[in-house]
Formats: structure tokens, sequence, C-alpha cells
């Protein structure tokens, strides 16, 4: 085992060509993860929201929808937003804003039906006192649902961010210069150590993952069940 | 971008890597099944001997993307492997079976079933575990008053409990390694998705090519969930019997 090609490319692990060239390596990992995190989070909530007002046949096509986000493959969906979104948008779109896109609504997709299982956790009665109450719906679930709703579903929140950090690899397909490409350049430039290059980076993900799963397990109440 | 559909041939490709896709799903399956049963069990030995390997286990593998699992397994272990054993694995032979003979698998096939495997069988032994902690321990403390040996214990209170309450779970790792295993495309093993790839490369037909693998992934998720409905309907499993 020899690791100074860790030492000796370590500037280019962690920043990539920065600040010569595109920033990259684990600061672009950590970029996508907290970009795609809140876009995700932010989709989730609403579609959750969406799941429990709704009703009848459009219910049914979000169902559909979130179903179809689930059942393919992360790597699919980064193909068919990075090779049909500049089609369909008549636009040249970068591939990093097709892998936001991609691993935002399958987080998304994840996260609705989390926020949905939360806010239905909670008793009709609450809703039932709030309309009581004379608050309008929007009301109630501001004021009275999601104060409530939301800490029980930090847990799968803080889950969903954990995949999220591992999935943003897969931006590899498609040339991205995050942490998992740049190993691999390193790794095919240098011709020797692989073993220590997959390695480190391995590290990497996981101290990042492994602190998220840190506070997780500090906020989830013990027993409680995660995803 | 539409246009016309694909040609024979490109619909061979396709289905040539839906059935790799399907062989690597199954076999990682089926044996991590077996691993994450004896991890769990690890997992949750009073012994620490036992218990903190499995922990380290399932911490590292868990909180570490499968593709740089499959790349370190592919690249930096092939690095590290005697020259012979390296060889050996590469080498085309079949195994006769009487009818039909099996072709010894590609090295990437080997390389990426065994990563694939090792990262599942970290998620499956975690819903076994979560199966078996959903049994009171009370229960077993009436077994053991009952007159029952600690294994019996296991086998006919707690093992039968755990497994129902992991069906459902266990069937979503089940899904999680059919997608997953798109990942091995990165190692070149020509499944659904690389193959899908391949046929965008040479058709410019993106529509076609991608439309028709996420058709075949839906399709076989699809599957997996109308059978876990079928378990959970079915005789065996209201009534418990294992």
């Amino acid at each position: 085992m020899d690791f100074s090609v860790i030492g000796d490319n370590l500037s280019y692990f962690l920043l990539g060509a920065y600040p010569d060239g595109p920033l990259g390596g684990a600061a672009l990992t950590l970029l996508l993860s907290l970009l795609s995190g809140l876009i995700s989070a932010v989709l989730g909530l609403v579609l959750g929201i969406a799941l429990v007002l709704l009703d009848g046949k459009v219910r049914w096509l979000l169902l559909g929808v979130l179903g179809f986000l689930r059942a393919i493959p992360v790597v699919m969906l980064i193909f068919w937003s990075y090779f049909l979104l500049p089609i369909l948008l008549k636009v040249d779109v970068p591939a990093l804003a097709t892998v936001v896109c991609a691993l935002s609504l399958i987080g998304g997709a994840y996260l609705a039906h989390s926020v949905h299982a939360g806010i239905s956790s909670l008793p009709p009665g609450q809703w039932a006192a709030g309309k009581a109450l004379g608050l309008s719906t929007w009301q109630v679930l501001r004021l009275i649902i999601l104060p409530q709703a939301l800490p029980m579903m930090l847990p799968s929140f803080l889950n969903q961010w954990i995949t999220l950090i591992k999935d943003t690899s897969l931006a590899y397909v498609i040339g991205v210069g995050e942490l998992s490409f740049v190993a691999t350049q390193v790794s095919n430039r240098v011709m020797v150590h692989p073993t220590e290059i997959f390695l480190f980076v391995g590290l990497l993900y996981f101290v990042f993952c492994s602190s998220l799963d840190l506070i997780a397990n500090r906020w989830v109440k013990p027993g409680a069940k995660t995803r | 971008m539409f246009g016309e559909l694909l040609g024979p041939k490109y619909l061979h490709w396709l289905f040539d890597g839906f059935v790799l896709t399907l062989i690597l799903s199954l076999l990682t399956c089926l044996v991590a099944t077996g691993l994450g049963f004896l991890l769990c069990l690890a997992r949750i030995s009073p012994s620490r001997l036992w218990s903190w390997p499995a922990r380290a286990y399932l911490a590292l593998f868990r909180n570490t993307p499968l593709l740089v699992q499959l790349f370190f397994w592919y690249f930096g272990v092939t690095a590290m492997l005697p020259e012979g054993l390296v060889m050996w694995l590469n080498q085309p032979r079949s195994l006769a079976l009487g009818l039909f003979d099996i072709e010894w698998p590609s090295f990437e096939f080997i390389a990426g079933f065994w990563g694939l495997m090792l990262y599942t069988a970290a998620f499956i032994a975690e819903e076994f575990r979560a199966g078996v902690s959903s049994v009171r321990l009370e229960q077993r403390a009436a077994g053991l008053a009952l007159g029952f040996t600690p294994a019996q214990v296991w086998r006919y209170i707690v093992f039968p409990q755990a497994v129902r309450t992991a069906l459902g779970p266990l069937l979503g790792q089940y899904m999680n390694a059919l997608k997953n295993s798109s990942l091995t495309m990165a190692i070149g093993l020509a499944e659904l998705s690389y193959a899908s790839r391949q046929v965008e490369t040479e058709t410019f037909k993106t529509f076609q090519a991608f439309g028709f693998a996420t058709l075949l992934y839906v399709a076989s998720i699809a599957l997996i969930e109308v059978i876990g409905q079928g378990l959970a309907r079915s005789k065996w499993y209201k009534q418990g019997v294992l």
C-alpha cells in the first residue's frame, strides 16, 4: 500500500481543477448533494401535501408519476434528463443541471410518500378541530398539521439525504467531474495504486454520509423505525 | 425524435442486456439474502466478537456509494490479487451439466455480482434486524417458560414472525438490487442500461432506446410488486406458517 498518490493529488480530489478550472471533486459532490437535497425536500413537501389534499383522477396521476420515478434506476433517469432535456427545451442544458434535476425528482418522489405518511399519521381530529375553530384548510395545514408532522418526518428526510449523497456518484455516467469521476481520472492517469485511490474516495463518502447518519441517530428517538 | 422503432438487431441487444440484468439481480438477491441473514445474526449476537465486525461492515457498506464499491472491487482489488488468480478468473471455460452448459461468466460479471451482492446484503441484514426487533422480548421469555430450548424459541417463535414483518421491506430491497444492477454498466458489464446507452450511441434514437429499457425496468419492478401482493394475500402469509 502506497498512499503517496493521495497526497500528490489531494487538491484534485477535493476541489478538482479549481481555481484554474471548473469546481470538481469532493466539493462538487457536496454542492450537488446540497442543491438536490434542498430541491428534493421542497418537492417532496409540495407533492406530499398534494397527495393529502388532492383526490380523484389528479391524485391517481400523481401517484402514477411518483411510482414511475421510484421504479426506474437513477442511472436511467439521469440518461433521460441528460439526453432529452436539451431536445425538449431546445436549449443547451449543462450536465450539472441535469444531474440535479434527476436526483431532485427521485428524492422528491420518495420524500413525497414520507410526507404523506407523516401527515396521515396525525389523528383526523386535528383537522376537524382546526376546521371547527374556523381555520381554512391552508391554515390548518400550516398552523396545526405541519408543526406536528415535520419533526416526525425528519428521520426520513435525513435518510433520503444520505442516499442522495451516495447517488451523486452516478453523475459519473455523464461525465460530471465529481468525486467518483475524479477518482477514476486519477486512477487512469497514474495507472498504479487503484486500491488506495478507491479506498480513500470511499472513506471521504463514508465521512460525509456517516456524519449525517450521526445527526439522524441523535434526532431519532430510540426505537423509532426508519425507512 | 420519435420516428420509427428500433431495428431487430438493436432490440436483440436490449433483450440480451435485460436477460443479463435479470440473472445478475436474481443471483444477487439469492446470495445476499443468505449473507444478510448471517450478518443480522452476527449483528444482534450478544458477543462483541461477532457484533462489532458486523456493525463495522454495515456502516461501511451502507455509507459509501455502490459505484465506488464496484470500482474498488473491479479496479482496486484486481490490482492486489495475485496474477495467477486473475488469469484464472478471466479464463473462458464452461461447465457441462448434461443437457446444457454453463459458460464461465466474464470478469466484469464476477466483480459486479460480488460488489452488488455485498452492498445488498448490508441492507437486507438491517431489514431482518428490524423484523427480529419487532418481536417483543416477552415472547422469547414466554417461549423459554414453556420449556422451549433457545434454538426452538428462534425457530418456532422469533423467526416466523420476523420473516413475516421483514417480507415487505425485503421485497423493497430486491427492487433496489434490480435497480442498482444498472450501476454495473460503469465497470463495463453489458446489462440493460449499458445496452440502451450503446443502442443510443449507434442509432441516435434516444427516445426509443431509453424508452424501451425504462419499460423493461418498470415491468420487472411491477412484477416484484405483484408477487409481493400475492404473497401478502396468500394463506401461507396470513397464517404465518413457516
